[in-house]
């Protein structure tokens, strides 16, 4: 696995965790009826903390790990290419574009909560459930390119 | 118009040239190793630039490296 689509691992890793907990905490809101926007927005705060500090973390472990099962496996030491080359940047930019796509229909979903007749609340927790659903489509694009080729 | 496919002989020209490897290739034209296994396994065509720095390194033609087979010509 090369050092870019281990970067994209760690973040659909914790992308997806960000997902499961973010429904997990907005189901419970809803259930004890405290779903109101102070604690949908301290919500969003630590959804964003998790983002950063989540995929540096893992990042960092993914390559330690992966530098250890390498060292054992060949008992060469981990070359490390962290230059993105022009098939990176290509991956990257079709990733992007995915992730503008899908966010895009988030917010077009989120708008129509309000056809609805949903409160703004509702709308604001739909946009941001699309924005991490976006980064996850995007990582998994991402990583179909690394491994089928275009 | 339809997609062709571009082949290459980068493993060939390796071999003939002392067995060089991928990591060698790939630090003469600036990319990473993977990106040299992708294009011998004919999972990515490099743009003009990347094709004739490889042509360079091997002191061949560029049609000599790679060749294009148009859709319909495809076996």
């Amino acid at each position: 696995m090369s050092f870019q689509e281990k970067n994209i691992s760690a973040s659909l890793s914790t992308f997806t965790l960000i997902l499961v907990f973010y429904l997990i905490r907005v189901s419970q809101m809803v259930q004890a009826e405290s779903f109101n926007s102070a604690n949908l927005f301290r919500l969003w705060g630590i959804i964003a903390v998790l983002a950063v500090v989540g995929t540096i973390l893992i990042s960092i472990f993914a390559h330690i790990a992966g530098g250890i099962v390498h060292k054992i496996r060949t008992n060469e030491d981990t070359q490390i290419e962290d230059i993105q080359d022009e098939r990176d940047q290509i991956i990257d930019l079709k990733g992007t574009r995915v992730a503008h796509t899908f966010s895009s229909l988030g917010v077009a979903a989120s708008m129509l909560t309000f056809v609805f007749g949903q409160p703004p609340l509702v709308m604001f927790a739909t946009l941001i459930f699309f924005g991490i659903l976006a980064q996850i489509v995007s990582d998994i694009w991402r990583l179909n390119l690394y491994r089928k080729g275009f | 118009m339809g997609k062709g496919r571009i082949s290459n002989n980068i493993r060939k020209l390796r071999f003939f040239r002392d067995e060089m490897t991928q990591q060698q290739l790939a630090e003469k034209v600036g990319v990473t190793r993977q990106t040299i296994i992708a294009m011998e396994q004919d999972k990515y065509s490099p743009s003009l630039e990347l094709a004739f720095r490889i042509a360079h390194v091997f002191g061949a033609p560029l049609e000599e490296v790679f060749s294009y087979h148009p859709e319909d010509s495809q076996a």
